[in-house]
């Protein structure tokens, strides 16, 4: 019972940073329709800007404030330069760019910060190895309970942009039908690279957090997040944010639990069997994932 | 005097041109059709001035020349467009549609949204639905309601008719024709039904493959007899 709640704490803990980062991945994907591969790399970096201004003497807050200001300015001139560009002549070369981005921005901080030996990263939360309360005998420390908390508020401000802003109705204008929303007067230009540069900033954040989780930063820091991401957007579907935070959380409840009561001679490894067997299920099963639209219109 | 005016207008799609440079003038308060087959370029005319595609030629509008704005400047100065085929938010609220229709404005759209929904009842009644979930004549409502929400002074109409059930149609344009004597709401209509078009038109104009091949007042117009046999039927 105590094994099981502490599995319970610490999925819900690594599944609300999976659900930062779908969430980012369901932004790009609702405004341009494109599944960007790029994001955990983008994360990456964005993690090595803040690693950057705390190393340059800024208080890690700021640091963190700062990586995500950085990143959605990358993300923002990502779509501006290069994606807006390379959709109005193929779609399908988005996605080579976006693999592209992937390699690139991984070789890009290699070659400015080093590959080896990783940068000493802090945390944003207490880490002492006696920063913990313990609830029904299951240890549930301070850095997980920040980290889902700082997450689930970011999140929470999102879906209030969503909902209740003049901005966010054009955001969900621009990903219902693009033409109508030109022809309503939105800036859709604006708005497209306002997602992509919001998804970066999220992406930013995620990485300082499991940055700190990890206490070392390297450039594969996001290359797992972002794959157990990946699932938690195709099982809560590409186009559904709420889909994408509920995904993220069990996909995290799912990999610790599958890790935990794993017989030995599997291994840890099969943590990320978890991601990519949900991946291919929902594909096969249901494309369009638990809470996605398959589009329906009435004429 | 001419709210819209458009000269040599010329535009397309990448090489292929299918307006090949027309005048066409809407003064204000005045109700135009522009009548014509499919293919004749009536939508591309509609994209065209709503800034929607490149275009040739010089497009005014109230003096103001818009022939290189974009299509968000355009409906800030006050041109709408009623898309063909209604174009709805399909995913959002009706509501929510009509509040994406007043993006462009910055005073408060509380008054308008209650008048248009006095104006169509059934969007009232189902002001928190999809818009997806409508009828199509409920949709070709919302359609109208949107548009007007920016307080348009030129409403552009892409074959509001198309798909409807004759009474709808018959209400939608008793809607339009009231708001054009009452309000002076300049309309500019694209009809593939003659018989409609020249019941409401002031004016009409007839495309023919790009080109204005004719223009006169709806009651010269269906004196023609080349036009009735073409377009009328009798």
């Amino acid at each position: 019972m105590e094994r099981l709640l502490q599995y319970i704490f610490d999925g819900l803990s690594l599944g609300s940073i999976y659900a930062l980062l779908a969430l980012g991945l369901v932004v790009v994907f609702r405004g341009t329709g494109h599944l960007n591969f790029a994001q955990g790399e983008m994360a990456m970096i964005c993690t090595f800007f803040t690693w950057q201004f705390h190393a340059w003497g800024l208080p890690l807050v700021v640091s963190v404030l700062l990586g995500m200001v950085a990143g959605f300015a990358l993300g923002a001139g990502v779509e501006v330069s290069l994606i807006r560009r390379v959709a109005k002549k193929s779609e399908a070369g988005v996605f080579v760019v976006s693999i592209a981005m992937f390699l690139g921005f991984n070789s890009l901080a290699g070659m400015i910060w080093g590959n080896l030996p990783p940068e000493e990263m802090p945390s944003l939360f207490p880490d002492e190895p006696d920063d913990f309360v313990k609830i029904f005998g299951a240890v549930w420390r301070y850095e997980y309970i920040g980290i889902m908390v700082v997450a689930l508020l970011l999140m929470g401000l999102l879906f209030l942009l969503f909902a209740r802003t003049k901005f966010g109705l054009a955001m969900r204008a621009v990903a219902s039908n693009p033409e109508s929303a030109r022809l309503v007067g939105i800036p859709t230009g604006l708005v497209l690279a306002s997602s992509w540069g919001i998804a970066a900033a999220m992406g930013a954040l995620s990485g300082a957090m499991v940055g700190g989780l990890a206490g070392e930063l390297t450039s594969l820091l996001m290359f797992t997040p972002f794959i157990y991401a990946s699932a938690s957007a195709t099982l809560g579907g590409f186009d559904s944010p709420g889909g994408a935070v509920i995904a993220g959380l069990a996909i995290g409840v799912g990999e610790q639990l599958a890790a935990g009561y794993a017989p030995g001679w599997i291994g840890q490894e099969l943590r990320l069997g978890v991601a990519l067997v949900t991946i291919f299920v929902v594909l096969l099963f249901k494309p369009s994932g638990l809470f996605g639209s398959a589009k329906v219109e009435r004429v | 005097m001419s709210l819209l005016s458009i000269t040599g207008l010329a535009a397309g799609y990448g090489p292929l041109e299918v307006l090949h440079g027309f005048d066409l003038e809407v003064n204000q308060g005045e109700i135009v059709v522009i009548l014509g087959a499919n293919g004749a370029g009536k939508t591309t005319t509609m994209r065209a001035v709503s800034g929607m595609i490149p275009r040739r030629g010089r497009v005014e509008f109230d003096g103001q020349d818009i022939s290189t704005a974009s299509p968000d400047s355009i409906v800030r100065l006050g041109i709408a467009q009623v898309p063909q085929g209604r174009g709805t938010f399909a995913d959002l609220t009706v509501e929510d549609n009509m509040m994406a229709g007043a993006y462009v404005r910055r005073d408060d759209v509380q008054a308008d949204l209650e008048r248009w929904f006095e104006v169509f009842p059934r969007l009232r009644e189902r002001r928190t639905q999809r818009a997806g979930s409508l009828s199509g004549g409920e949709q070709q409502m919302l359609a109208i309601a949107r548009a007007l929400m920016s307080r348009p002074r030129l409403l552009l109409c892409d074959e509001p008719s198309l798909g409807l059930a004759p009474l709808i149609t018959q209400e939608l344009f008793g809607v339009l024709q009231k708001l054009n004597a009452e309000e002076g709401l300049s309309i500019l209509l694209v009809e593939q039904n003659a018989n409609l078009a020249l019941k409401v038109a002031h004016r009409v104009y007839l495309l023919e493959t790009g080109n204005v091949v004719s223009t006169g007042s709806a009651a010269e117009l269906a004196a023609d007899d080349s036009i009735r046999k073409a377009y009328l039927g009798s």
